[in-house]
């Protein structure tokens, strides 16, 4: 675990720098054990695939007094305490066509055909590393290797919600009409957030998907 | 209530921020002046956070139906009531059938519309405030459209006041953005850094025709990545203010619609200049300087400050 400071209100805890399976888990085990403690001086607190952003309120603490506190209960933080049982998602989705517009730069760019693309990608559940971007995106690992794109260099303005993306080594779904700097190759219809009704995110971080080709 | 009979482009109900659900990707999405809003609510007779207007553009016009107190804040604007001038920053009395226009915007971007009354809208998670992308939040989770009726469930009597002309902070560009370094600013050339946000040495951005509420584009030098590193990074949180890098090398300046970003963060925009970047307009100069966190951190607490005495700067009109 390692702490540095982002920006006035921010710490980054760190517990990483790949993505993998094991360094998530202390992010979650950490962001739970956090949140759990319900203190008014954090005003949030978000978890991803290596760190959690904690954001704090100067007007109740100082980056010195939490981070000494956060150092403190680090290995509290880290051991097994009650944690929500992670949930199994199926995503429906229709690929290519016009749902997935960066089917043919997919295509190019790995040598594979569509089916090929759509088998790979249907072929794992994925682990939801973060939940965020826009509400409910979540963002999903690890992507096969062979399915490995670059991101779009100039983000696209906006891409419909439902869109189906692909990154380097993740996947994600964008629930809302939004813009959007991954190559999308499909799109689902189900709905992965809800302001009114809790929980918000149909999607929470350690949760699995998979998806099912419509 | 009161009836939007010009909308602007656009106008949205605002507050001071959505909170606590940022885990699942809930932005913020706050007024982007802030101190604006602060010293319309004492305005207005609201110690409290509550929903105002934020509009941008001229011709924005609404009808009262019912008396109340009305102020202006944000961006310095030339704005009739029922064909006489009234002054931003300073509170008024509207009467029933009183027409609010605003001619023209003199200085800044957004401006503050709020009323002596408590607008008739429903906190989704916790606020009031316009998630727009997402549809949720203020009047109908959208922009206001012409015709649109805002109710209030009370209004309430308040003196009228005024904001001291020295304590209106300046919204004129050149807009000088004093930023600390962000977690990736190890990944740009020296040459680069320098360029960009060094003293002495920074050349000038001008922002970008593609610039919205979640995001200040910048037009300029493009930043220059070191040899064999990452064009972008593994996705993690961000806060506002937060420059970020793309692989094409051009500065986005994050504001509050977004909790994760993939690209490179190379610095953040200081607490308290993050005001400023509410009245950044296409076209408009800008240059970055960097300081260390304490130095950030003092001039957040002076900022503060400010915000906090603003009850007892603003002055009651006879």
């Amino acid at each position: 675990m390692n702490l540095s400071r982002y920006g006035e209100d921010g710490i980054r805890v760190l517990f990483g720098d790949v993505i993998d399976l094991n360094v998530h888990e202390k992010v979650r085990r950490f962001f739970y054990f956090l949140k759990s403690l319900q203190r008014p001086d954090i005003v949030d607190i978000i978890p991803s695939f290596r760190s959690c952003l904690v954001r704090f309120d100067l007007r109740q603490t100082t980056y010195e007094q939490l981070s000494s506190l956060i150092l403190e209960a680090q290995q509290q933080a880290l051991s097994v305490h009650a944690l929500p049982a992670p949930a199994t998602h199926e995503i429906p989705v229709h690929y290519g066509g016009e749902y997935g517009p960066d089917m043919a730069f997919v295509r190019s760019h790995t040598g594979l055909t569509d089916n090929e693309i759509i088998d790979i990608h249907t072929g794992v559940a994925y682990t939801v590393y973060a939940v965020g971007f826009v509400p409910g995106f979540p963002y999903l690992g690890t992507l096969d290797k062979r399915l490995e794109v670059p991101r779009l260099e100039t983000p696209r303005v906006r891409i419909s919600g439902g869109s189906v993306g692909i990154a380097q080594r993740q996947t994600g779904v964008y629930p809302f009409p939004s813009p959007a700097g991954w190559r999308i190759i499909g799109r689902t219809e189900v709905r992965l957030f809800n302001p009114q009704e809790k929980p918000h995110s149909l999607l929470q971080i350690g949760d699995k998907v998979k998806f099912i080709n419509l | 209530m009161i009836e939007i009979i010009n909308p602007g482009w656009p106008s949205l109900i605002v507050d001071g921020g959505r909170f606590g659900e940022a885990a699942v990707g809930v932005p913020p999405s706050s007024a982007l002046d802030r101190y604006a809003c602060r010293a319309l609510q004492w305005l207005i007779g609201h110690a409290a956070d509550t929903p105002v207007l934020e509009v941008i553009g001229t011709n924005f016009a609404l009808r009262f139906h019912h008396a109340m107190t009305c102020a202006i804040t944000g961006a310095r604007v030339k704005a009739t009531l029922d064909d006489q001038p009234v002054r931003p920053w300073m509170s008024f009395q509207a009467d029933p059938g009183s027409l609010l226009r605003i001619q023209e915007v003199v200085e800044g971007l957004r401006y503050y519309i709020g009323f002596s009354g408590t607008m008739d809208l429903e906190r989704v998670m916790n606020s009031f405030t316009t998630n727009l992308e997402c549809g949720f939040g203020g009047y109908q989770g959208r922009i206001l459209k012409a015709g649109d009726r805002l109710a209030f469930t009370e209004i309430c009597e308040v003196e009228r006041s005024a904001v001291p002309e020295s304590a209106i902070p300046p919204m004129r560009p050149p807009h000088r953005l004093r930023v600390v370094a962000g977690p990736e600013i190890s990944f740009f050339t020296d040459e680069s850094r320098n360029r960009f946000m060094d003293r002495d040495m920074s050349v000038i951005y001008d922002v970008s025709a593609q610039t919205n509420r979640t995001g200040i584009r910048l037009e300029g030098e493009p930043l220059c990545f070191r040899e064999g590193v990452e064009r972008s990074i593994i996705s993690e949180g961000i806060l506002p203010g937060t420059v970020q890098i793309p692989g094409d090398g051009r500065p986005i300046i994050m504001l509050y619609e977004r909790t994760i970003g993939g690209y490179a963060r190379i610095a953040l925009v200081v607490k308290s200049d993050h005001d400023r970047l509410a009245h950044m307009k296409p076209g408009d100069p800008v240059l970055f300087e960097l300081i260390g966190i304490k130095e950030a951190s003092q001039l957040w607490e002076a900022t503060s400050r400010s915000m906090d005495s603003l009850d007892t700067s603003i002055r009651h009109i006879k």
